[in-house]
């Protein structure tokens, strides 16, 4: 008895984590090289291939060369917090892939289901929505202890920023809620694979209205006032080595969930296109499991092309542009398409 | 209609498809970057590398170490007697530490003996390996292959035409 919950709850979810870990690692570590390159692409050079075949350690070297320069304090920041504010901001995003489902769920030989996902709490998305408030706090305080006043301007861009964009993401990612009736990532999916149909046909203005408030609550181009790569001194310019590094990788593994979160939201998620998913699970378990996986990553793979593809197209927001379109225009469109999407499945989603 | 027109194009966002396809097509054109070290870059016609002396008519006037704002050239002429003979130099140093590359010693010279070469790649870990004599000159090692025959068609850059030059070769 006592071995069984020892397996069950603690064993089990463990060797979940460190695969899912591993591989979210992985997959950020290598969506900086594969955004490198396709940025160099996108301009006519080659991007970085100097490193390993195709340029494919240059994230190894990149880690190292960060990983070994001088981690500096500045005499004004206040120690403690400069040192846990990284903190803040590294792991909530990485406590959210904790809710994502990849596939249908695994049925052992014993006849037991495993859900492909460490925990598939029923408030999935709320859970996510939450913790991507939270990494304000890491940007927030890093700014703050830092000690100098440019920095602290930095992170209050960014809080104002984050507080605009996240109304209409949440109005928009309500709307999904409505259609599927469920907080939980995997009742979101089957509804759509019962519904046959992806939320984006009903929910093509929360959809695109989304798109753009990820962009602006992840900080990337268009909306990348909080720290301009290339020109603003943004809140971790005090920052160096390791302590940069959590910060940088926040920023991509954050990129990473929501493109993996989007196509779950919109696009059906592991659901198979032009198949009948629950149909042909019934006679081919596993079948259905490895190519909902396959769908699932080329979905999200397609997200990251167009996350990387709008960097390297759309030139930077004007500061009070980016509020007047999160607050004038994207709030109440949201809020619109909300009354709308209730109506839709009021009378034609039966 | 206008009305109607206005509105599509509002809700369409024609310019952003349009920045987009942009990018498109140059993710699929050819790339202009030069892999450096896997492929010799193209070097123009005039360009200014490591300097070369063609020791063999350099007469030791010594006006390429007079017009060098860097002082890097350093001429040794033969003793008096034997100048009147062979006026080849003795020694004859160039240090590219700090040259230019102005090539105002290649206008200055006379004979046309010094003049620039193709060759661009000056990195050393020791600068004293910049520092070139009689020997170690690019071309001396040249020769040297060549069993000390005079080269034609020695890959360097020509002398820069002046102004005065350029009329006559148009007349
Ligand atoms: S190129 Fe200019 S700097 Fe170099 S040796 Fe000649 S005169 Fe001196
Ligand atoms: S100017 Fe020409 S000829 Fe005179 S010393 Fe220099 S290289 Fe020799």
């Amino acid at each position: 008895m006592n071995s069984q919950i020892l397996i069950n709850y603690i064993a089990f979810p463990l060797i979940k984590i460190a695969i899912l870990l591993a591989a979210v690692f992985t997959v950020v570590a290598y969506i900086v090289l594969v955004e490198r390159r396709l940025l160099g692409f996108f301009q006519s050079r080659l991007g970085p291939n100097r490193v390993g075949p195709l340029g494919l350690i240059q994230p190894v070297a990149d880690g190292l060369k960060l990983f070994l320069k001088e981690d500096l304090i500045p005499t004004n920041a206040n120690p403690f917090i400069f040192k846990i504010a990284p903190i803040f901001s590294f792991f909530p995003p990485f406590v959210g892939f904790a809710v994502l489902t990849f596939a249908l769920p695994l049925i052992m030989p014993s006849g037991k289901m495993h859900q492909f996902a460490v925990a598939d709490v029923d408030l999935g998305i709320l859970l996510i929505l939450s913790l991507s408030s939270l990494g304000i706090f890491g940007i927030i305080l890093a700014g703050w202890s830092s000690g100098s006043k440019y920095p602290l301007f930095g992170s209050l861009r960014s809080a104002s920023q984050m507080l605009a964009y996240e109304i209409p993401l949440t109005l928009s990612v309500i709307s999904v809620i409505m259609m599927a009736g469920s907080f939980r990532l995997s009742d979101i999916v089957t509804a759509q694979q019962t519904y046959k149909f992806y939320f984006i046909i009903p929910g093509i203005v929360a959809f695109f209205v989304y798109l753009i408030s990820v962009v602006a609550e992840t900080n990337r181009t268009p909306f990348d006032l909080p720290e301009g790569e290339s020109e603003i001194i943004g809140f971790h310019t005090e920052y160096s080595g390791m302590r940069f590094a959590f910060f940088f990788m926040a920023e991509y593994a954050n990129v990473v969930l929501i493109c993996m979160l989007t196509p779950a939201l919109f696009l059906g998620g592991y659901d198979i296109p032009f198949l009948n998913d629950l149909e042909l699970y019934k006679t081919h378990p596993y079948l259905v499991n490895v190519l909902g996986f396959l769908s699932y990553a080329a979905k999200s793979t397609l997200f990251a092309y167009f996350y990387i593809w709008i960097r390297a197209t759309f030139p930077r927001y004007r500061y009070d542009q980016l509020l007047k379109v999160g607050w004038s225009v994207l709030f109440p469109i949201s809020l619109l398409n909300l009354f709308l999407v209730a109506l839709i499945k009021l009378f034609l989603m039966k | 209609m206008e009305k109607i027109k206005n509105f599509i194009k509002m809700i369409t966002f024609p310019e952003l498809i349009k920045g987009l396809s942009v990018t498109t097509k140059y993710l699929f054109k050819k790339k202009v970057t030069e892999e450096y070290p896997d492929f010799k870059p193209h070097i123009p016609y005039r360009a200014k590398g490591k300097l070369h002396v063609q020791i063999d008519t350099c007469i030791s006037c010594r006006l390429c170490e007079k017009a060098c704002p860097e002082w890097c050239i350093k001429v040794f002429p033969p003793p008096k007697e034997q100048m009147k003979t062979d006026k080849r130099p003795q020694e004859f140093y160039i240090n590219q530490e700090h040259c230019l590359h102005c090539s105002l010693c290649v206008d200055a010279c006379p004979t046309g003996s010094i003049h620039h070469s193709y060759e661009f790649e000056l990195v050393v870990t020791n600068f004293k390996e910049l520092l070139f004599n009689k020997e170690t000159l690019p071309y001396n090692q040249l020769l040297k292959q060549y069993k000390w025959n005079y080269i034609e068609n020695v890959p360097v850059r020509p002398r820069t035409t002046t102004p005065l030059e350029q009329k006559e070769n148009t007349k």
